[in-house]
């Protein structure tokens, strides 16, 4: 841990030396007094392991929220039947921990929750960030639970108990369900197989032949029936939508074997071919099991956003107020909005007027101002004012929950390259199906009884598996491996534009800068006060803000206490600081003057001043995030160009390009100018990466080869990105390149082997060489071999 | 070897046996997490709380 990073939760720690907490008789730095307390509360419950076990600390997680929400509204009875099921004397409920990041988080809420009173089980997944907890009715309330997990530094969220399982869940269990029966029925025929080939070589009783037969048959059939249902499905669907995948001829294979064998059982035929059946089968279901799982294992995003939500909304009834659980909303409530919270459904201003923070939606840093009958939007931010609204939509039907549907969208379904290497595959189905069924006139014609046999070794030993699982086996190790390094890959064909990147272009605000103003310079117009002063007196009346311009100024242990504190929406604040008035904002709000020209004053310049005139200036700016300079110089290493496109003013934006070396930047960009200068980068035979975070960015990320937009950013901008980089640094994106390299790398190695592969065994094959279980044996052997390729991207030692 | 008419019935029985717990067991949702269990057993607490814990 480098010194000047908060040893809890890794965000930079301002001054050095001003928190610091003792573990394990070391001190560390941490970045606030709600860090130290967390960490106090590790140590002094004896966890100190949590900080040996955890991955390297993903910045800002864990670190406490600044205003601890009041959890003993959970304690009430109509919130207890809002998220929790009761039964007997016990109640269960499922809460989303917002905040945690690896195995070690679930072991330390799960310990911790151990030791609390009355708790009978409690279980955090660490994929879906989801914990069960049961507990004593009697000894324990919800709210002491969700409280003791904020007070770890989480963000706990009640989920309302599931109507249905969620589609990934069942479709996961109906897979298990297959992989068994096919696992089970393999090992079971395989050795009542072994006993059948002993008997051929030493002799056996046609009775107990014939039982084997039989047993077999009857452990064959459900795995045929049951485990390979899906295929069989497949085919058909790829028959009537006239693209047969490889669905075909797997389903060709099976049943003709499958079908082969009944009839030899029947007529005391030569052989039966069960076992080739079921291992065939099993192998299959395996390949498709791994293919889900790496398809589910991106981060549960629908939960992640309902997180943004409030849990409790405060409705008007009349004259009262009520505070009620936000799933209980219906359209047409009357609701009371405080500042800072957040907006729990869409619907419009009833009552009063406030500054508005929509920046998850549309990625705009700068607040909106709402007056009466103003539409507002699920999920923004109250700043200011007190304000009530009327709901209109709610849940699914917001705007919100329409995005996060249609970045959801992207997680079903099946990426471009997998439908490309399905088209190919079709192809080479239907020349499968054409060489067996000349295979099999030739056998006719030259020795009869074993045409059927051939047919079935050549059907089985060129089934194109492993050329359809050479690339999607590669690219779903890659998005593992991705997601592992804070990216998630929402569109499978940008893991090939990365590799082949030579420009990455960069948007400035909330990309390459935080996106969060601090105070670059001060200038004083009165002499008789000094710098340090005058921040004192402006952190004291920033006190009750809530823009985000009001956390530039956000000091620890201010001497200074302001009263009488009031918001003047979208202007400033102002308060009485020992006994003087003072006003803080906008230059016409503090100077008093409401002339045009005042007005027009660029907005990035906070004034201080009292009654008797301005007394000082703050310059804000945004801050470049850490780190953004070496991560610039890796990819300059890697044969990347960077580049700056942004629709700031020339002076920041030279400014921030000067600070990182970079040469080539376009200020004053509208989405178009971006778009151009994309399409003429391209034009020129480069690949070009965009990483970009706001709304006006949808249209230009999806111009780029390959889009890249931070987690924190613009929702829109997020559905319309190839990728997802979460966390706030850019070294992701080094790390991704190089990932996407590798992985084009091993595409390429396992597309070459299965092409020699099916080259060689198609001439053995269809001259007789292979029996069908040596056919079967081959045809998993190199789908394995191709998927083992492609695990070496998950493995250690991956960059 | 005629054991064997009864032993693989009978096998196959507690196969059946083992199948249908296996889908009761994923069905109660004990195989929903499929990556915590493997970490599981590595965390314990190893480490005992001090003495007189902090309040």
């Amino acid at each position: 841990m480098s010194a000047g990073v908060c040893f809890h939760c890794a965000l930079p720690v301002d001054r050095l030396g001003e928190f610091q907490v003792e573990i394990a008789g070391e001190l560390k730095s941490v970045c606030c007094p709600g860090c130290k307390a967390v960490a106090e509360l590790i140590r002094d419950t004896g966890m100190t392991n949590y900080y040996a076990m955890r991955e390297s600390a993903q910045p800002g997680a864990g670190r406490p929220a600044d205003d601890a929400a009041e959890w003993q509204i959970y304690d009430r009875d109509d919130m207890f039947t809002a998220f929790a099921h009761a039964d007997g004397d016990s109640a269960e409920a499922t809460i989303y921990v917002g905040g945690m990041y690896c195995a070690a988080c679930s072991w330390l809420i799960e310990t911790t929750l151990a030791r609390l009173d009355g708790i009978v089980s409690a279980e955090v997944s660490p994929v879906t960030h989801r914990l069960r907890v049961r507990w004593h009715i009697a000894q324990l309330r919800l709210g002491q639970i969700l409280k003791s997990l904020a007070d770890l530094g989480y963000d706990p969220q009640p989920l309302a108990p599931e109507s249905a399982t969620r589609p990934e869940v069942a479709e996961q269990r109906a897979a298990l369900k297959r992989l068994l029966v096919a696992s089970i029925g393999m090992m079971q025929v395989m050795m009542f197989a072994v006993g059948l080939y002993a008997g051929d070589f030493q002799g056996m009783d046609v009775t107990m032949q014939r039982f084997l037969r039989v047993v077999s048959f009857v452990v064959t059939t459900p795995v045929v029936f049951y485990a390979a249902r899906p295929f069989f499905a497949g085919a058909w669907r790829g028959i009537i939508s006239r693209m047969p995948g490889m669905d075909l001829p797997v389903s060709i294979a099976i049943a003709a074997a499958y079908i082969g064998s009944v009839y030899a059982m029947l007529t005391n035929g030569p052989a039966v071919w069960f076992d080739s059946v079921v291992m065939f089968v099993f192998f299959l279901t395996l390949g498709r099991f791994l293919e889900m799982r790496a398809r589910h294992r991106s981060i549960d995003r629908s939960t992640a956003l309902s997180t943004v939500l409030p849990n409790t909304v405060t409705r008007i009834d009349g004259e009262e107020q009520l505070v009620i659980p936000a799933s209980h909303l219906v359209t047409g409530d009357l609701l009371l909005v405080r500042p800072g919270e957040s907006i729990p459904a869409d619907g419009f201003l009833t009552e009063g007027m406030t500054m508005v923070d929509e920046a998850l939606l549309t990625g705009e840093a700068e607040p909106r101002p709402k007056s009466i009958n103003d539409s507002l939007i699920a999920g923004s931010i109250n700043l200011d004012g007190v304000i009530r609204m009327r709901v209109e939509k709610t849940g699914g039907d917001t705007t919100l929950g329409i995005i996060s549907r249609m970045s959801e969208r992207a997680r079903y379904a099946r990426p471009a390259f997998v439908q490309l290497a399905d088209r190919i595959a079709s192809y080479v189905v239907i020349a499968i199906l054409v060489i067996a069924a000349v295979v099999a006139s030739v056998w006719y014609v030259a020795a009869p009884d074993r045409a059927f046999v051939i047919t079935l070794s050549v059907l089985v030993v060129t089934c194109p598996c492993a050329l359809a699982l050479a690339t999607p086996a590669a690219f779903a190790a890659a998005g593992t491996r991705l997601s592992e390094l804070h990216l998630l890959v929402t569109d499978g064909n940008a893991i090939e534009a990365l590799s082949k990147a030579t420009r990455v272009l960069f948007d400035k605000t909330g990309t390459l800068t935080r996106g969060v103003p601090v105070i670059v310079s001060t200038r004083i117009f009165d002499e008789s006060f000094e710098e340090s002063q005058c921040l004192r007196i402006a952190a004291a009346l920033e006190t009750v803000s809530t823009h985000p311009i009001a956390s530039a100024f956000r000091v620890q242990d201010n001497e200074s206490v302001a009263t009488d504190q009031r918001v003047a929406v979208g202007d400033g604040v102002t308060g009485v600081i020992d006994g003087q008035r003072w006003r803080l904002g906008r230059f016409d709000y503090v100077a008093r003057d409401t002339t045009a020209a005042a007005r027009r004053l660029q907005t990035t310049s906070v004034y201080l001043g009292t009654d008797a005139g301005v007394i000082a200036r703050f310059d804000l700016d945004d801050e470049i995030r850490p780190g953004v300079a070496a991560t610039l110089q890796q990819l300059k290493g890697l044969g990347l160009t960077p580049g700056l496109v942004s629709g700031d003013s020339k002076e920041p934006v030279s400014r921030v390009a000067a600070t990182l070396g970079i040469s080539d930047y376009h200020y004053g960009c509208t989405p178009e100018d971006k778009l151009e200068i994309i399409r003429s980068a391209q034009q020129a035979g480069n690949t070009v990466i965009m990483v970009g975070d706001g709304i006006n960015d949808a249209p230009v990320l999806a111009g780029a080869n390959a889009s890249v937009a931070p987690v924190h950013g613009a929702l829109l901008a997020q559905a319309s990105a190839d990728v997802i980089m979460l966390g706030e640094s850019l070294e992701p994106i080094v790390r991704g390149v190089l990932t996407a390299r590798k992985t084009m790398r091993i595409v390429k190695q396992n597309l070459a082997w299965a092409i020699v592969y099916n080259a060689a065994a198609l001439p053995l094959a269809a001259l007789g060489y292979v029996p069908p279980w040596a056919a079967a044996i081959g045809m998993s052997a190199s789908s394995l071999i191709v998927v083992l390729n492609a695990l070496r991207l998950s493995g250690y030692g991956a960059p | 070897m005629n054991i064997l008419y009864v032993l693989i019935p009978l096998a196959l029985l507690l196969l059946g046996g083992a199948v249908w717990a296996f889908f009761w067991a994923v069905s109660s949702g004990q195989f929903d997490d499929l990556d915590t269990p493997a970490v599981r057993v590595v965390m314990d607490d190893d480490e005992k709380p001090p003495e007189n814990p902090a309040p």
